[in-house]
């Protein structure tokens, strides 16, 4: 508990948080704002269209922001020495990667609450003053529960590639590429083997209407976690390994 | 027990020997020197006793145990180790309540041990605009924060300025006064020979010399430059008892076995005038090169 108010103390101590929270909320409520205020969402593919793609509209910058801020969260610390501050202080490292994760998720969590917030307060109103049709209740609750977890999950991920690769850079562009291209790509293949990899088992939290994917809402979800939790123990298990001699 | 112990330790990295079959051990209660000169094994040694890096052979301990079984680590041993090893972006007082949190001691504290390194006025500033003296105080504050029994500080006198170096040596003073036990090291002598009553001196990652400063001094030749009425009559008598001596180009003796206190007497005893009498100081230093085989003596 101690060691989680220390990580969550050095998350809120530099601008980096901030700016990411920042900037990811101001661009989700600008573009869902915009979409859902200015695209005619019935011409869309001719389809009916409930709105639900229009108002989701945003979603992604955050989703990457909060892969990054994930990643960072332990990066930051290799990058600037401070591991040997931390790790004084908890010499036995482990608890230190235990308190690193339930940050990273309460972050994703808190950033995922006011995500809906923004969403709930501006893009939905827009949509029904204009004559949008909204999703019953209970699927938007599905839909906005989905995005809540997916950023905890994501921040997750990131913090497991961080551990991992430990390079700022490298880890940011790892996870990036790791998420959103490489773990695509199984998709491709027969079966429905693509459908336990990261990209399409967010696309099943999400409630995703693209693919045709076996995974439930709840099932992508624990997919994700175990993807998740996998990279975490792995990169756990190699810092508590490793010599901090720098 | 000894609070800190090294044993038989061995440090590889790859080819590359940083630390080589060392044994030491630090006491309670006093400031132990840690003196080599740079890449002489010294960090390598004080991050294997804080169990940040793995030994390849050999154990390094505190009070008795690896550093991963402390119960309370910093209240047991606070440590500076690099003036850089901060994030730019967080100020003073935020890095010290990161740590404080994580050891669950009250912020209260934080602003305490701010006072102790005089950074207050500084505290709420980003660490980016600090100098590196700044750094230093900034380290030591957080290694001071669990007033821990044992304090490990890596070269804490860099970037310090004359009067930082006379309030560290205070500073140093002070906490082994209180019964702590007070690791420091430094690839300058004239850094730690003044708060220092050991020294723990290596070279290539092996133990070159573990002895007190007393013997550390006692055991060079301290020469001493005198000029006295009769040189030739005093040199004589210094002769008898045992000194070697010597002559400086402008005639003056140099005399070394014996120490300034026994060349004056000796002197007033066979009633000659001593109109010069002064301890080689210099020479403290000059033993240290000698025993470190003058390699480097400055640079960082």
């Amino acid at each position: 508990m101690s060691l989680l108010r220390s990580e969550w103390i050095k998350l809120f101590s530099t601008r980096t948080t901030w700016v990411m929270l920042g900037i990811g909320l101001l661009c989700e409520a600008l573009l869902a704002g915009l979409y859902v205020g200015l695209v005619s969402f019935r011409e869309i593919d001719g389809v009916e269209d409930d709105g639900i793609e229009g108002i989701l509209t945003g979603t992604g910058l955050l989703m990457t922001l909060m892969l990054v801020l994930g990643v960072l969260i332990v990066t930051t610390e290799f990058r600037h020495g401070t591991t040997g501050s931390t790790f004084l202080v908890s010499p036995r490292r482990w608890p230190v990667l235990v308190a690193k994760l339930a940050a990273a998720v309460l972050v994703g969590l808190l950033a995922g609450l006011l995500y809906v917030a923004v969403n709930a307060g501006l893009a939905l109103p827009i949509h029904s003053n204009r004559g949008g049709e909204l999703p019953p209740g209970d699927v938007l609750v599905e839909i906005y529960a989905g995005v809540v977890a997916s950023f905890a999950l994501l921040c997750a991920f990131g913090l497991g590639i961080g551990a991992i690769v430990r390079s700022q850079v490298g880890a940011i562009v790892a996870a990036i590429a790791f998420f959103f291209i490489v773990s695509g790509l199984p998709y491709l293949l027969p079966g429905s083997i693509g459908d336990y990899f990261p990209a399409a088992a967010l696309g099943a939290l999400h409630g995703d209407i693209e693919g045709d994917g076996s995974l439930s809402q709840v099932g992508g979800g624990l997919v994700l976690a175990a993807w998740s939790l996998g990279l975490w123990a792995l990169g756990t298990l190699l810092v508590t390994r490793r010599d901090l001699s720098d | 027990m000894p609070e800190l112990e090294v044993r038989n330790l061995t440090k590889r990295y790859g080819s590359t020997v940083a630390v080589d079959d060392l044994s030491f051990a630090v006491e309670a209660g006093r400031v132990t020197g840690f003196l080599g000169p740079n890449g002489s094994g010294k960090t390598t040694t004080m991050r294997a006793l804080l169990g940040l890096l793995r030994p390849t052979r050999g154990e390094a301990l505190v009070e008795g145990r690896p550093a991963t079984a402390m119960k309370r680590p910093l209240e047991t041993i606070g440590a500076a180790l690099e003036a850089t090893a901060f994030h730019p972006g967080r100020n003073g007082r935020n890095h010290l309540r990161a740590l404080a949190a994580a050891a669950s001691l009250p912020t209260s504290r934080v602003d305490e041990v701010l006072e102790m390194v005089e950074l207050s006025g500084a505290a709420g500033r980003r660490v980016k605009g600090y100098s590196l003296g700044m750094r230093q105080r900034l380290a030591l504050a957080a290694a001071l924060l669990g007033e821990p029994r044992i304090l490990i500080l890596d070269e804490p006198a860099n970037g310090l300025d004359p009067q930082g170096m006379r309030w560290l040596r205070d500073l140093l003073r002070a906490q082994a006064a209180e019964g702590r036990t007070v690791l420091v090291s430094s690839h300058v002598l004239s850094e730690v020979s003044q708060v220092a009553e050991e020294l723990v001196l290596i070279r290539d990652g092996k133990l070159v010399s573990h002895t007190t400063l007393a013997e550390f001094t006692a055991g060079g030749s301290t020469p001493s430059r005198v000029r006295a009425a009769d040189l030739e009559a005093l040199a004589a008598a210094l002769g008898e008892r045992g000194a070697r001596v010597g002559r400086e180009e402008d005639g003056a003796l140099l005399v070394e076995g014996l120490g300034a206190e026994e060349i004056g007497e000796l002197a007033l005893a066979r009633g000659i005038a001593i109109h010069e009498l002064a301890p080689q100081r210099s020479s403290l230093e000059a033993r240290f090169l000698e025993v470190m085989g003058d390699e480097e003596s400055e640079g960082s």
